[in-house]
């Protein structure tokens, strides 16, 4: 679901940050990343604004409030590391369209949740 | 979503009530075998009723009507003053029942019908979403049912002292019969629509199971009621059927949720597959009391098993789901107070603020005393009764020990991290590192 690389190099940095950021961000019930968990949709870079667009598992989901508030601070913190970055705007939508489903965890998070162990 | 403090507190006294609830069982066995409406087997009913179910639910359900509902509760010093007056319905009543005085039991009433109309009220806000489906919809008929429960309640308490008429067996069943199928059961089969997929990570292709669960049980209720209160068969009959095909459809709808789980197996799985267990029985021997050809005894005794098979079926589900819901709870709670990392040093996690272990024990000694409890009171044994009263009282206090102590050693934890001269983790994202914590 993530978009291709922008183009230009410091586009691609910024973009590899947010999403290293986003993978520090776990889930407190499932204990995995929201990545694995397949709820980052994309993540845009443009003119210095960085749209992000995540879902969560159900949207009465009990860390409905508090998950989309982590991952913008951590993506924040994160650009906020080094002077190229450092002036990116972040924006963190909330979508439900198309909604999440068990389809969009990584292999990684379905052997944690103990399903696929492999051979 | 309210405070931590509002769904917490109205848990924390559950957990007590539960451990009353035991202990009324077995130091009261000797009554509840020799006759259901005993004084003394009566008070410990209600204690379990009270004090434990429903007192459990109405937390609950201020936490969970407010996020699915997406809308606040009208009054957050209204949730506070219905904790208190649920306080005391829950224990002046049986009380009342137990020792005395009448007054208690007219105190008790008053309390919870204000318990109910306040709830009901404050409820009302969320529980009038449109776009809440199954769990929303359930929760509106169920809070109706919770009002008349306490309505019936009531005019029972004061038929004591008035004499208005005799408080029949049937009379008493129809009450109990609209407490635990209408509010109770009701409310856990609506709300478990949300809570099953949501925690085994289940998309189910079809809801349909969920959907129908509630119709029918809560269509089938009233007939129940009807059907007791004035002795027509035919309508308990079709009531009866009704509910019980509503409550297969929430089996139907658990395990649906299960084959199409997108996660292993864990503790609340074994507490809700106990909880079913007793869904059966307690549908088998309402069945077998309404059918068998047996003398007064022993119907008696298959009514009181049913009973008793239902609040086990409640009371398992609500203890599992404690483990789920109350470190949800604290979790939030904690964040905002900046506790941030788990005792082992990584980002805070649900399973940081219970021991699993002891979570494993209150399953074990919660089902093991509710099995024995029914055994004891099918085969009239005070000893079975007794123990497994006992057995409940000490998960009670296990539970409550367990989940109320979980985040008060989340909170000493990130106390020792902050002042440990240790280097974190480099794997801990910085903003997640409490202050003062030299960062890699």
């Amino acid at each position: 679901m993530i978009n291709p690389p922008e183009t230009d190099l410091v586009s691609e940095q910024i973009r590899e940050k947010v999403l290293g950021a986003l993978s520090n961000v776990w889930d407190p019930e499932l204990g995995l990343d929201i990545v694995a968990l397949g709820l980052v949709y994309d993540v845009r870079v443009e003119s210095g604004l960085v749209e992000i667009d995540m879902t969560l598992t159900t949207p009465g989901c009990p860390v409905s409030e508090q998950l989309p508030n982590e991952a913008q601070e951590a993506v924040i913190a994160a650009l906020a590391d080094s002077a190229e970055t450092a002036g990116a705007q972040v924006q963190l939508n909330i979508v439900w369209d198309p909604p999440w489903t068990p389809e969009l965890l990584s292999p990684l998070a379905l052997e944690q949740l103990g399903f696929n162990k492999g051979p | 979503m309210p405070p931590a403090s509002v769904p917490l507190s109205f848990l924390a006294l559950a957990g007590a009530g539960m451990w009353a609830f035991g202990l009324g069982a077995w130091f009261g066995a000797d009554r509840i075998i020799e006759s259901p409406t005993h004084p003394g087997a009566v008070g410990a009913v209600h204690v379990g009723m009270l004090a434990f179910l429903t007192t459990a639910v109405l937390g609950a359900v201020h936490q969970f009507a407010p996020v699915v509902g997406r809308r606040a509760l009208r009054s957050v010093l209204a949730a506070r003053i219905t904790l208190v007056t649920m306080a005391i319905t829950a224990w002046a009543l049986p009380s009342g029942f137990a020792h005395g005085p009448e007054r208690l039991i007219q105190l008790g009433a008053i309390s919870g019908s204000i318990t109910v109309l306040l709830a009901a009220w404050n409820l009302s806000g969320a529980l009038a979403s449109k776009d809440g489906g199954v769990p929303v919809a359930g929760l509106r008929l169920s809070i109706i049912y919770l009002v008349i429960t306490v309505a019936f309640g009531a005019v029972y308490a004061f038929d004591r002292q008035a004499g208005w008429f005799p408080l029949l067996p049937n009379r008493v069943l129809a009450h109990a019969h609209i407490g635990l199928l209408g509010w109770l059961g009701l409310t856990y089969v609506a709300v478990a629509e949300k809570l099953w997929p949501m925690f085994l990570l289940a998309h189910r292709p079809h809801e349909w199971e969920g959907k129908w669960a509630v119709r029918l049980l809560a269509s089938g209720v009233p007939f129940i009621a009807v059907g007791l209160l004035f002795e027509i068969k035919a309508l308990a009959w079709i009531g009866g059927i009704a509910a019980i095909a509503g409550l297969g459809c929430h089996i139907a709808s658990l395990a649906s949720a299960i084959k199409h789980r997108r996660r292993a197996l864990e503790l609340l799985h074994g507490f809700l597959f106990v909880s079913t267990a007793f869904l059966i029985a307690g549908i088998v021997l309402a069945v077998a009391a309404g059918l068998a050809d047996v003398d007064y005894t022993t119907r008696s005794r298959l009514v009181s098993g049913e009973v008793a098979a239902l609040a086990a079926w409640l009371g398992l589900a609500i203890v599992g789901h404690a483990h789920k819901i109350v470190p949800f709870i604290s979790y939030t709670s904690l964040r905002a107070k900046g506790v941030r990392t788990g005792p082992s040093g990584k980002p805070l996690m649900f399973g940081d603020l219970f021991n699993l272990s002891l979570a494993k024990a209150t399953l074990a000694l919660s089902a093991g005393g509710f099995t024995l409890s029914l055994v004891g009171i099918l085969a009239a044994s005070t000893v079975l009764l007794s123990i497994g009263g006992a057995a409940i009282a000490v998960g009670a206090m296990v539970v409550t020990y367990n989940l109320a102590g979980g985040p008060r050693r989340a909170t000493q934890a990130a106390r020792t991290a902050s002042t440990s001269p240790q280097p974190t983790p480099s794997n801990i994202p910085a903003h997640l590192i409490p202050k003062g914590v030299p960062q890699p």
